[in-house]
């Protein structure tokens, strides 16, 4: 007990260590305010977004009188509520759309819009706890850690240190101990903070810090093999930095390239192009050619399909169905790949734990690719219910209600 | 200059680059960093110039699909559509820039302004924020990392193996010893650049611009100065190799990882930009004002037939020499063109004002500096994607008003309300093929490469002050040398 008391009297007068957690401080705590405020920005935005899209669609409804008409013409919004933990790892929020504005039309023509922010910044990319936790804190532990006993040794104690301990190599130990053990409070202490003001479930935080603190007892065992071998201090930060250079930033891009070299996608491209070929030939085609397709997936309708005029609103929709249809392999094919990457990656980052810390982060927060994955299945579940709502009215030829229009669906997000 | 004083520097040169040489752990991490910039270099290139080919290719296919659709009704073509593709430019081999975050293939059709699509960035594996490396991102980051390794100490070692005092009573001044260590350092950083240069030539023998091709590698030429200049500052004015190691790793931490994402908070926060689809939803009801010009009917174009009415002196609409229902598209197109333009011009010059106020980081850290210049010269920034984004809308505003034009000039009005009776009917709204040629052809080029130096100019100056301080800073340090 009292070698622990002698430690903490050493690294409350170490003014080194005292500046490097400072700054592991410092630092957690501005990425959670920064964090807590950019979910903050996208809540309101999104509140605000949703009551414009709502008079929008009160106004666009008053307009028009024809089922036809009003299914072209009225936007809904679709959007994905941030996590009460989104704060802490922005992850894909970033780059992927989590809002999107469609209508009754073919749902591939839309899927793919990207609300994007500046790209200039989406390049740099964002200032979260994730960032500070998994990148930053690894090379601030370095710092504290290098030198624990090289020092010694440079100043002729180590010796000395040693033989007085009562266990071998226990001085050390305890002193590590102590210095990672303040760096995971350091950090762990503001995300609680940020965790209280979100509201984060305890259980939640609990798991993101485990992840926190498994991620630095890695980068500890790290630094105590390299100290062991009894380098100079600088020897030693050059090795350790340049052991953070290849497990934070070679191997993981190594794996990138190798993951897309070994999951091959479909140019999102490609889908576009065929889906826009297969609605606009649909206008010179026969009709048969629109509904023999469409009522394959839709025999509800079979006997609603003759259509007399050179246009009428349901073979239009009826294309637009067709369509979808025939770029559904094509997508699925874009979306398994995604899937395939993403389920790569996260094998593969098995050999850097920077790139698996923070994949862990982003799944807890409900802000990486399985997440987006599945608000981009949401938004086609609506699109579907949309259809199912017009579909009956536009075959049967319902007369327009406003009482009718009261039915049609309206997007919810999953955590409301 | 003095040749005694000449001779002095060189021999401390030859004798640092030895002791490199000597030094397995500076062999080694030389030679890590040789092969990380070679293959980053070769990897970089070789995907830029496969997506340079690849979607050349993609956007010849879609100009001649265009060509190639039968004959139909003008306003079919509109909503047919189009597609551009923004194909990088030679430079991007060094620094692709915002091309991962921004999608390269836009729609263009009637009535609407469309985002790019299929970002890279979107559909690749998240592996921790540091995955899409690049090139320039090696250069930018983590070669000033190496030459903090190798040059840390260069002054302290002198003192610390006490052969500091023996050198200045030989003679050597002050700013000799640090003139021969720098040029030293200089020369490690300078060989470095080698991976970049022979890119840099691979991307002008592509056509890049050799101003612009020579400018990158000035500007990395100078950034890595700027390090050598800070490390033997640092090295020059602490008494221990630790306590040097840490600084400089410390200004590292800040300048490369921590300065530019506070940068982008900042930005963010000072100016928030709203996106896309916030700025749609605002639009809508100002677009709702000019009304929808599928609509000859709606009351917004009661004042534009009576006008064409009385220009032609005619009684009905029937009897105008034009049709009407190709004015209206026209003329609603116009208006329409002229409010979405307004608010994406908003956002584009809100955007900019963004970046350049992150840019003023560069006065905290030559990494924002060096990083902004490079994107700027490369013609891969986000002045280069705008411009993409008006080319573009060009584009869709040319080939859209000429095939309202031809709605207007050879669609003849009757025929055209008359076209949903029957299919003859609408056979004859369709007008010949040969119409579809009021497509250009695209191609995008960045801008010219001497407004895209002015551009890099303001990064330049900052990269420029931060070495002309340092190295100042450094000389002075160096004079009151003392064992």
């Amino acid at each position: 007990m009292s070698g622990l008391i002698r430690e903490v009297r050493f690294l409350a007068s170490d003014r080194a260590t005292l500046l490097w957690l400072a700054i592991a401080l410092l630092v957690a705590c501005v990425s959670v305010v920064l964090g807590l405020r950019e979910i903050a920005t996208q809540r309101a935005l999104l509140n605000e977004l949703i009551a414009i899209d709502q008079v929008e669609r009160e106004v666009v409804g008053e307009l028009y009188s024809d089922w036809g008409d009003v299914a072209y013409y009225t936007f809904h919004l679709t959007y994905d509520v941030p996590s009460d933990f989104a704060f802490a790892a922005l992850g894909r929020r970033d780059t992927s759309p989590w809002k999107h504005h469609i209508r009754a039309l073919a749902i591939e023509g839309q899927i793919y819009e990207t609300d994007a922010e500046n790209p200039d910044f989406a390049l740099i990319g964002r200032f979260d706890f994730a960032f500070a936790a998994n990148l930053l804190a690894p090379l601030l532990l370095i710092l504290l850690l290098h030198d624990l006993r090289s020092a010694e040794r440079a100043a002729g104690r180590f010796e000395l240190l040693s033989a007085t301990a009562a266990s071998r190599g226990s001085p050390w130990f305890a002193r590590a101990a102590l210095r990672v053990g303040a760096l995971a409070l350091c950090l762990i202490g503001p995300l609680w903070a940020g965790g209280l003001l979100a509201g984060t479930g305890a259980s939640t935080l609990a798991l993101a810090s485990l992840v926190v603190v498994s991620h630095i007892a890695f980068w500890w065992g790290v630094c105590a093999l390299v100290d062991r071998i009894g380098w100079s201090s600088p020897v030693n930060l050059t090795a350790l930095v340049g052991a953070w250079l290849a497990l934070a930033v070679i191997v993981p891009a190594a794996i990138k390239i190798s993951v897309e070299t070994a999951v091959p996608l479909p140019d999102g491209g490609d889908i576009l192009l065929t889906q826009r070929e297969a609605v606009n030939d649909a206008w010179d085609l026969p009709k048969s050619a629109t509904m023999e397709p469409f009522i394959e997936r839709h025999p509800e309708w079979a006997d609603y399909t003759a259509v007399g005029q050179p246009f009428e609103w349901k073979w239009y929709y009826a294309f637009q169905q067709v369509g979808d249809q025939t770029v559904e392999q094509l997508s699925l094919a874009y979306r398994d790949g995604r899937v395939g990457r993403d389920r790569l990656a996260g094998t593969l980052a098995r050999l850097a734990p920077p790139a698996l810390a923070e994949r862990a982060l982003q799944a807890i927060a409900g802000t990486n690719l399985a997440a987006s994955l599945a608000y981009e299945q949401r938004v086609r579940e609506f699109h579907a219910a949309l259809r199912n709502y017009y579909y009956p009215r536009l075959f049967r030829a319902e007369p327009f209600s406003n009482a009718s229009l009261g039915q049609r669906p309206e997007f919810h997000s999953t955590s409301e | 200059m003095n040749h005694v004083f000449t001779n002095n520097i060189l021999a401390i040169t030859r004798e640092e680059a030895r002791l490199w040489l000597r030094s397995r752990l500076a062999l080694c991490a030389l030679l890590i960093f040789a092969l990380l910039l070679t293959a980053t270099s070769i990897a970089t290139s070789l995907r830029m110039s496969e997506e340079y080919r690849h979607r050349s290719a993609q956007q010849a296919l879609a100009e001649e699909t265009f060509l190639s659709q039968p004959d139909r009704h003008p306003h079919r073509m509109v909503h047919y559509g189009h597609y551009v593709f923004r194909a990088p430019p030679p430079l991007a081999m060094i620094d692709p820039g915002v091309d991962a975050v921004t999608g390269q293939s836009m729609f263009l059709e009637g009535h609407r302004q469309n985002s790019a699509m299929f970002a890279d960035a979107r559909a690749s594996a998240n592996l921790g924020g540091f995955e899409g490396l690049t090139a320039a991102l090696v250069y930018q980051l983590f070669v000033p990392l190496l030459l903090i390794a190798i040059g840390h100490g260069l002054i302290i070692r002198e003192r610390e193996e006490n052969t500091l005092a023996p050198l200045l009573a030989q003679g050597v001044t002050g700013n000799e010893l640090y003139a021969g260590k720098w040029v030293a350092l200089a020369g490690v950083a300078l060989a470095l650049l080698l991976p970049l240069a022979v890119v840099s030539a691979a991307a002008v023998a592509g056509g890049g611009s050799p101003l612009a091709g020579a400018g990158v590698i000035g500007l990395y030429a100078l950034y890595l100065l700027v390090w050598c200049s800070l490390i033997l500052l640092v090295s020059a004015l602490v008494r221990s190799r630790s306590l040097s190691l840490g600084i400089l790793a410390l200004f590292w931490l800040a300048c490369a990882l921590i300065v530019p994402r506070m940068a982008v908070e900042s930005a963010n926060s000072a100016m928030p930009a709203p996106g896309k689809l916030e700025t749609d939803l605002r639009m809508q009801a100002e677009l709702r004002v000019i009304g929808d010009g599928h609509n000859a009917g709606a009351p917004q174009y009661l004042q534009l037939r009576a006008n064409l009415l009385a220009q032609y002196d005619v009684e009905r609409v029937e009897d105008l020499p034009v049709n009407f229902r190709g004015v209206v598209a026209e003329d609603a197109e116009a208006e329409m063109t002229e409010v979405m333009n307004r608010y994406a011009e908003e956002r584009m010059a809100l955007e900019a004002r963004q970046a350049g106020f992150a840019e003023t980081f560069g006065w905290l850290s030559p990494v924002v500096a060096v990083a902004a210049a490079s994107r700027a010269l490369a013609g891969t920034d986000l002045a280069t994607h705008h411009r993409f984004l008006r080319e573009a809308e060009a584009v869709r505003f040319d080939f859209v008003q000429g095939l309202n034009r031809v709605h207007v000039e050879q669609l003849d009005y009757v025929i055209d309300i008359n076209r949903s009776i029957d299919t003859e009917s609408e056979r004859r709204t369709r007008m010949s093929a040969e119409n579809w040629n009021v497509l250009d052809a695209f191609s995008f080029r960045p801008d010219a490469p001497g407004e895209r130096a002015a551009r890099a100019g303001a990064p330049l100056a900052m990269l420029f002050a931060w070495f002309l301080l340092l190295t100042a800073a450094g000389v002075h340090a160096a004079r009151g040398l003392r064992p």
